[in-house]
């Protein structure tokens, strides 16, 4: 029997990049908050300088949960299912911002309304076929004092390259107007940097350094980043990276207004008769709990939330809570994104230590931001190349034909090159399709018997050719910067599990085709708010994260401003 | 120990506070409680041991560049590993080895480990080019590992004497690494401690 908790007024479900930014602006407003996590608080002190902890064999971010959870993947309704990659999710307080690089990047105005900026600059017949792309409900514009509010509350480090219209080539100059500068310089330059940015420079392109959420100087009582590295799937061990493990869930802990519940694991949202949602039911440590609330924020990953909330089924949501249009699911995407590029150098780069996100990228070819009238697709990729290669990485390099992969020339070879060579990730933007969903898989279970996430994804015309493209682009840096080799491995097949993965709760007015309004919460269940990546309607061409937490702050801000009409 | 890997000389924990210019609490860079992996397991029998080292040793051969896979400890580090970590996947490893034999029985008239450096390397290629049944992905699964046993921390069993970061010059994990440590034309000065050793770990 479920153990029945007093009510709160705000029930949180997962506590990671967007509920970890969430709980915040509600804490402060007085209001009393319950928030399930799945996983546990990781003492800094456990994060390792360890390649073969942190990336061969995944020990910070995958635990069993992790690995039960993962999403099974198909390419069809009538093609195999397979479950073999590694999952992208990750338990603990402060989740995937535990472990992710740092990237922090405010999306494009251009990724806002690609749908009717493509038809207004290129014609209908421009958009890729199949796709289920609408303009999101909220502009660029809009979203820019949460996305200034985020900057300064986590902390990112960066150069602004549009001030209020002002462009200054140091920074991104491609970028929507902002307020103001960022909050902290961008890490540090190096060598390296210096050498990417000239060469991007020759070409007549506008690199810049990679915006991070890491502290560059002393800052909320945490220490400055010391370029030590290791921050790649795994944590930092003096919090210099501004998790929200480390930042906005401290602070809210602080207002005595959030209550934290470890290691609860949120099996169902539950509904009354009218459709609203009544609090959320979980397990810990084998004993089941209801936690009654006002309002609940559905905050796991997007394949997490969409997996609850096919699972909540009740009298009035019986497809699924908030599933009356059959639209929990649809619009998903994985981050068309990768490493396709390679480069050989004739010199040592030196580039084995440092931040990941110490990096340098290229905008010129993302988004809307060069002519597609004869290229066949929209969008593109930004290009970052990052600093920091660990040594088993560095020595599983690809040989450019140069050498066979094992035996006396392998070894002479990496032992001169293992530390000359470095790849381009190119990060695409991504478009929704009706041949790509997440439901529930029919066979496989997790440990408690509840159905896993699949996801069907389809073939695409659009993104392979976006990427080849931005490919071509990353080989003619590399060259401009000295290269004596490049080689290219084509992304045709797409992402399988992807750490970016958003879209299957879109974001939108129109409920027939949506499942949250604009100020994400649900079109069927009004005190039923969703954030994270599954609101989003396009993937930008760069990492997420920034722009879930700021959508996060606006939900909770709006909650706060409306309490009277959303919790009713 | 030669100078550069001296930790007294390189002043490494000194260092860390001063480049980073902020106050960074002592006990968030010690601790490294418990050593990553038990030292002692085998997992094989003599004889098994006998043929991996031989394939380590195709793969990587010891040479003028140095220790190969054998000397870097990577056969180590597999031990290790199946004896620990994978040890789900310790069965189809050692049927792995045992075909590989038997294919060396058939194609070459000897065993494994007794032929000459270029019959092994013979079957080592075929195996590569998928003219042996069903052995390519046991193959590559070596290679990887042997990867990761020659590059790996060596509180994990492999890189033995760090012959591994020696060879491809990897500086080694300190605790701070300041501008004049990523410059391009003066590499950093090694730092060769295990994580999880004596007066080091973070």
């Amino acid at each position: 029997m479920a153990i029945n908790l007093k009510p709160v007024d705000v029930a949180v479900v997962g506590l990671g990049a967007a509920g970890g930014v969430a709980v915040l602006p509600l804490a402060r407003a007085g209001m009393r908050i319950a928030a399930l996590e799945a996983g546990s608080w990781i003492p800094p002190h456990d994060f390792r300088a360890d390649e073969i902890h942190n990336n061969v064999r995944r020990r910070v971010t995958t635990g069993t949960k992790v690995w039960d959870e993962t999403p099974t993947f198909r390419t069809g309704p009538n093609q195999p299912t397979r479950r073999n990659a590694v999952p992208t999710m990750m338990n603990a307080v402060g989740g995937t911002s535990i472990h992710y690089d740092g990237n922090s990047w405010r999306f494009h105005p251009w990724d806002f309304k690609a749908r009717s900026e493509t038809i207004k600059r290129y014609g209908a017949g421009a958009l890729p076929k199949g796709t289920t792309l609408e303009d999101w409900p909220v502009s660029y514009d809009e979203l820019e004092p949460y996305f200034d509010t985020v900057e300064y509350e986590i902390g990112v480090a960066g150069k602004a390259g549009n001030i209020q219209g002002k462009i200054d080539p140091r920074g991104n100059v491609f970028e929507g107007p902002r307020q103001r500068e960022y909050p902290m310089p961008p890490l540090r330059d190096t060598d390296f940097t210096d050498m990417l940015q000239a060469a991007a420079r020759k070409l007549g392109w506008n690199p810049h350094r990679s915006p991070a959420a890491i502290n560059t100087e002393p800052r909320g009582g945490r220490a400055a980043c010391v370029y030590h590295g290791f921050c790649d799937t795994g944590g930092c061990h003096i919090s210099a990276k501004n998790s929200t493990s480390v930042t906005t869930i401290p602070a809210a802990l602080k207002t005595g207004n959030l209550t934290l519940f470890e290691r609860s694991h949120v099996t169902r949202i539950l509904t009354d008769n009218n459709g609203k949602v009544t609090g959320v039911q979980y397990l810990r440590d084998g004993q089941e709990y209801f936690q009654p609330a006002k309002v609940v924020l559905l905050a796991s990953q997007t394949y997490e939330n969409v997996r609850l909330l096919l699972l909540s089924k009740s009298k009035a949501h019986p497809n699924g809570l908030s599933n009356n249009h059959g639209q929990v699911g649809k619009h998903h995407m994985g981050h068309w994104a990768g490493r396709e590029v390679m480069a050989l150098f004739p010199f040592d780069l030196n580039i084995w230590q440092g931040a990941f996100a110490q990096g340098v990228v290229v905008n010129n070819w993302a988004d809307d931001n060069f002519d597609h009238s004869a290229l066949g697709f929209i969008g593109g990729a930004s290009l970052t190349v990052n600093h920091e290669v660990h040594p088993i990485a560095g020595a599983a390099m690809p040989t450019f034909g140069r050498a066979p992969a094992w035996g006396p020339r392998w070894k002479a070879f990496v032992r001169e090159n293992a530390g000359r060579w470095i790849g381009a990730y190119a990060q695409c933007n991504t478009f929704p399709y009706e041949n790509t969903y997440l439901d529930l898989d029919p066979e496989v279970k997790d440990r408690v018997g509840n159905p896993v996430c699949r996801i069907t994804s389809g073939p695409k015309e659009n993104e392979p050719r976006a990427s080849a493209y931005a490919a071509a682009k990353a080989a003619e840096w590399f060259r401009s910067a000295g290269a004596i080799e490049v080689a290219t491995t084509p992304n045709t097949e797409g992402p399988v599990l992807s750490t970016h993965a958003v879209g299957g709760t879109r974001m939108g007015d129109n409920p027939e085709t949506n499942v949250v309004d604009k100020w994400c919460f649900s079109h069927e269940a009004p005190n039923l708010g969703i954030l994270g990546g599954s609101v989003m309607g396009t993937h930008g061409a760069r990492n997420p994260t920034e722009t879930m937490q700021a959508l996060a702050w606006r939900t909770s801000e709006r909650l706060v401003k409306n309490w009277k009409s959303i919790a009713g | 120990m030669s100078d550069s890997t001296n930790p007294a000389k390189t002043g490494l924990s000194r260092r860390t506070v001063v480049v980073s210019g902020a106050l960074i609490p002592l006990t968030a860079i010690r601790a490294a409680p418990q050593s990553a992996v038990s030292k002692t397991a085998t997992v094989f029998a003599p004889e098994q041991r006998r043929i991996l080292e031989a394939f380590l040793d195709g793969l990587v051969p010891s040479d003028e560049n140095g220790p190969g896979a054998v000397g870097c400890g990577a056969a180590n580090y597999i031990d290790l590993s199946l004896a620990d970590y994978l040890a789900a996947e310790k069965a189809t490893f050692l049927d792995g080895l045992a075909a590989v034999d038997a294919f060396a029985r058939s194609s070459q008239g000897a065993p494994f480990a007794d032929l000459p450096p270029q019959k092994r390397e013979a079957v080592l290629t075929a195996i590569d080019n998928n003219q042996a049944p069903n052995l390519r992905g046991f193959f590559n699964r070596v290679r990887r590992l042997t990867l990761e046993g020659m590059f790996c921390d060596p509180s994990y069993g492999g890189n033995k004497n760090f012959a591994g970061w020696d060879l491809i010059r990897y500086p080694g994990a300190r605790l701070a690494v300041g501008p004049e440590d990523q410059r391009m034309n003066t590499p950093p000065t090694p730092y060769r401690k295990p994580l999880y050793g004596d007066g080091h770990g973070h």
